[in-house]
């Protein structure tokens, strides 16, 4: 009895040796990938990984050795995990994954289709779903991934961050992830969208440490609109009034700003911080269907150029007026240019449809694509102006009446 | 000789002839230098003192009997037996005089420091209660001190110790059943209850695990906790200690009940449910609001203490991931360059903390200051200015420490001392994975503890909702009054 106790004991104590941990790694065994860049090339894929350099990019006490935060590999393979794998030849480190911030794919290789580099991303356990899909525009993702970014000690963390920031306040570019992009594209009545960054300045020069040195930095990432796409192909870029267009309809505005002619001839500068969009679907007598969308949006005075009377409660609604004018006009003019020049429903009207009248869908389902060119599309919109800054009247008027 | 060849029976008579008498204590004592013959004459008869010097202060008992000697002339009938009575009735202006008549009770009455008056020509003698032990007075209870509520703090004295409860609780139902312990220590123990808050049925277990007790000695009052504590091995305490008797006061009026023992301040608790080992009298004192958050807090420093460096090890070593990419790369950062596995680390880092505690504790107080200033400073410094170990690793332990510090039980405090590196252990080889088992198991165990037969999870496992307003949480006297109709 008591040797088998014994025994027993013995046994679960080798069982906590024994196991070997066979997920186990220690954090400096890992090489942080921190972006991946995927570009078309004859033999398959040019996989470009952004990695981190631990003793740079952790180091608090500014203790440098010289070397940049981040270190840019690239290999070529036949499949994405192949060139991954090409890769560790050179690596020190196993490369880890699952922090990845942003996943740029080479304009070469979206206008052929991303779906077969997809797959390995979206079957690896490793990755998780939270990081943004970006098209390099005009230029490869090896080029995008290459470049020190000031600010952020690594050139991904800013890419992803200055995403988040833009979106949210400038609205004209877009934030799809992993999940956004292969539900839209999954979907039967719609087509995703990516955003697009593209290089602003020498890929030389944007290379080194030198980049940041100056106080004006050579090269820069800039935002590039968004990339239409049918299927998994893009067609074309849209440019920033109509990716504007593209997030209000989507209803993905959080804040923007703009402006419009005042009543009176000057201009107001306005900044929209609240808006709603919702679509409608009605039958007409044909039984075609023909959407409306419907725009909330509520918005602040920024500046207001010329004489106009702030005082008169008619001046701000002229300029709602011409506001809402403004977005009718103007958004149903670009959601036509989609229609008819790229003739992808990134909208996702079809997708409506389907939800509104799911028998009539069957109808279109097939060729939607088709049906979606021609297809009448109203914007009707509400503009709501709360309020116009500290002070009431603009100055010139001020200074005229004097 | 007669008397001294059988002087080992038990029950053996005193003899008349004061020789004797002192030949046969000697026999039983020994000759010892401590105890003291002292004789003395009353009127024609011979009489001696016998006492135990340090133990007993006869001194009034010498002065009373020679003050009074001229009583004795008054005796119409001057025997040794009168002149006892007359002293047992008239003179002896003691608390506690009691006659004996054979040498086992002599020997008793003596070891515990009463004196022994013998007379020539009587087969009895006195015992005069002249225990005088010089005792520490009351002073603060230094493991459990309180910003407010009572200073005092239990002695080493169980007459004094009983005598500071029954001053807090004025009621007649307060009982005090005492008996001795330890074969050889004669230790007094005496069990603590109010008749009617008391469950007879716990009360009653109480009782036969004390009489179970086979003790040699019983010197504090953790050689009884061990015998009476419910065999089932586990970390955790299930006998409750205190050396505040307001604490005790309140657990009397719960309805427990306390075993004090002497020679300790330490007075044990049970039943003790694993809830009271969050509670600390104070919260009784302070603003229930405030007490409930620091309640709060308690239960989250038990977690921290407990599962902190485990938690750390595990998502390190197994699951990357789920650190923020932020936080990840500082981490990574710290570790470059560290030679040991996260295991290894904490583990090293927790023994040098464990090492320097031990080594604070017995440390006079004006050297342990350098000693901690060494420990924390200096040696945490080097250790990752050196790179030994990664700077987000001291703050791991530390705040362990600093958590395990605040449990206001020293013994709940010790159980998460030890569970810490099984949890360690369990974490840098199977993750998180093995960390939720373990909890489980923990968990498991936890309610399949008891505590004299109360189930050591009660108010959760069984659930009472009626007394949640005293777990977690402490609600005001008015709330309690309306929920448990009375505060």
């Amino acid at each position: 009895m008591r040797g088998r106790r014994a025994l027993t004991i013995l046994l679960i104590l080798s069982l906590l040796s024994l196991t070997g941990c066979w997920s186990r790694k220690e954090l400096n065994d890992l090489a942080l990938v921190m972006a991946l860049g995927i570009d078309l090339v004859p033999e398959g894929y040019a996989v470009t990984a952004q990695v981190m350099n631990p003793s740079e990019a952790g180091n608090q006490k500014g203790a440098s050795s010289g070397s940049l935060p981040v270190v840019t590999y690239k290999s070529v393979g036949r499949t994405v995990p192949d060139a991954l794998q090409r890769m560790l030849s050179m690596t020190p480190r196993m490369l880890y994954l699952s922090h990845i911030r942003v996943l740029v794919f080479g304009e070469a290789l979206a206008r052929s289709g991303v779906s077969d580099a997809l797959d390995f991303i979206s079957r690896n356990h490793q990755l998780r779903t939270d990081f943004f899909l970006l098209v390099a525009k005009n230029s490869k993702a090896s080029n995008i991934l290459e470049i020190i970014t000031p600010f952020e000690h690594i050139p991904a963390n800013s890419l992803y961050s200055s995403i988040l920031v833009s979106h949210k306040k400038w609205a004209a570019t877009g934030k799809v992830t992993l999940q956004q992009f292969i539900t839209e594209l999954e979907r039967g009545g719609s087509n995703p969208i990516m955003s697009g960054v593209q290089l602003k300045g020498d890929v030389e020069e944007g290379e080194s440490a030198k980049n940041v040195q100056g106080i004006s930095p050579k090269t820069l990432i800039q935002h590039a609109g968004i990339a239409v796409f049918k299927k998994d192909k893009l067609v074309g870029w849209l440019g920033e009034p109509l990716s504007k267009s593209v997030n209000y309809t989507l209803n993905d505005v959080d804040s923007t700003v703009g402006n419009v002619p005042s009543p009176d001839g000057g201009t107001v500068g306005f900044i929209v911080y609240r808006a709603d969009t919702s679509m409608d679907i009605k039958l007409n007598d044909q039984g075609k269907p023909e959407f409306t969308v419907q725009l909330n949006i509520e918005a602040n005075l920024t500046t207001v150029e010329g004489t106009l009377d702030l005082n008169k409660p008619s001046s701000i609604e002229g300029i709602e007026k011409n506001l809402e004018k403004r977005f009718d006009d103007r958004m149903a003019s670009d959601i036509r240019e989609v229609q008819q020049k790229y003739n992808s429903d990134i909208f996702g009207f079809g997708e409506a449809l389907h939800r509104k009248y799911p028998k009539l869908w069957k109808d279109y389902r097939d060729h939607w694509e088709d049906s979606f060119k021609t297809v009448k599309i109203d914007v009707h919109s509400k503009v709501a102006v709360r309020r116009i800054g500290s002070v009431i009247q603009p100055l010139k008027r001020e200074l005229e009446e004097k | 000789m007669t008397q001294l060849e059988n002087a080992g029976s038990p029950q053996e008579k005193l003899p008349e002839s004061l020789s004797v008498f002192i030949e046969g204590m000697q026999v039983r004592l020994g000759k010892s230098t401590d105890i003291i013959y002292r004789f003395i004459t009353l009127g024609p008869l011979s009489a001696v003192l016998v006492f135990i010097e340090g133990l007993s202060d006869p001194q009034s008992l010498i002065q009373a009997v020679h003050e009074d000697a001229g009583l004795f002339h008054e005796l119409d009938d001057f025997t040794p037996v009168t002149c006892l009575k007359l002293l047992q009735e008239r003179t002896l202006t003691l608390g506690k005089v009691g006659e004996i008549s054979n040498y086992t009770e002599a020997e008793t009455e003596i070891l515990a420091g009463n004196t022994i008056l013998f007379i020539e020509g009587s087969v009895t003698a006195l015992s005069a209660g002249t225990e005088a032990l010089k005792q520490r007075a009351v002073e603060d209870a230094s493991s459990q001190s309180v910003v407010r509520g009572p200073r005092e703090g239990f002695t080493e004295s169980l007459r004094e110790n009983t005598a500071l409860v029954r001053r807090r609780i004025q009621n007649p139902k307060l009982r005090i059943e005492s008996r001795k312990l330890g074969e050889q220590t004669q230790t007094d123990v005496a069990v603590m209850y109010i008749e009617g808050n008391a469950d007879p049925v716990v009360l009653e277990e109480l009782r036969r695990r004390l009489d179970d007790a086979r003790l040699d000695s019983v010197l504090e009052s953790n050689y009884i906790e061990e015998m009476i504590q419910d065999k089932r091995y586990s970390p955790f305490p299930t006998v409750y200690n205190t050396e505040r008797p307001d604490v005790t006061a309140s657990a009397l009026l719960e309805g427990r009940i306390a075993i004090l023992v002497e020679g300790t301040p330490f007075v044990l608790v049970v039943p003790a449910l694993l809830v009271q080992f969050f509670q600390s009298s104070e919260d009784y004192y302070q603003r229930s609001d405030f007490a409930s958050l620091v309640r709060l807090l308690r239960f989250f420093c038990f977690a921290v203490a407990l599962l902190t460096p485990s938690f750390y090890i595990a998502i390190t070593t197994f699951h990357q991931e789920m650190i923020p990419t932020t936080l990840l790369i500082s981490l990574i950062g710290q570790r470059e360059g560290i030679p040991f596995p996260a295991f290894l680390e904490a583990f090293i880092m927790e023994i040098t903390f464990e090492i320097l505690r031990e080594a604070g504790i017995r440390l006079p107080k004006s050297i342990g200051q350098s000693v901690s200033i060494v420990g924390t400073l200096v040696i945490g410094q080097a250790a990752v200015d050196a790179g030994l170990v990664s700077a987000a690793m001291v703050i791991v332990v530390s705040i362990t420490a600093i958590a395990n510090f605040a449990l206001p039980a020293f013994n709940v405090g010790i159980s998460v001392r030890m569970l810490r590196f099984v949890l360690m252990a369990i974490a840098a080889s199977f993750g998180l994975y093995g960390m939720i088992i373990a909890m489980i198991i923990l968990g498991l165990h936890l309610c399949s503890l008891e505590s004299v037969g109360i189930p050591y999870m009660t108010s959760f496992a069984p659930m009472r909702w009626q007394s949640q307003r005293d777990t977690f949480i402490r609600v005001s006297r008015r709330s309690m009054k309306k929920f448990f109709g009375r505060n």
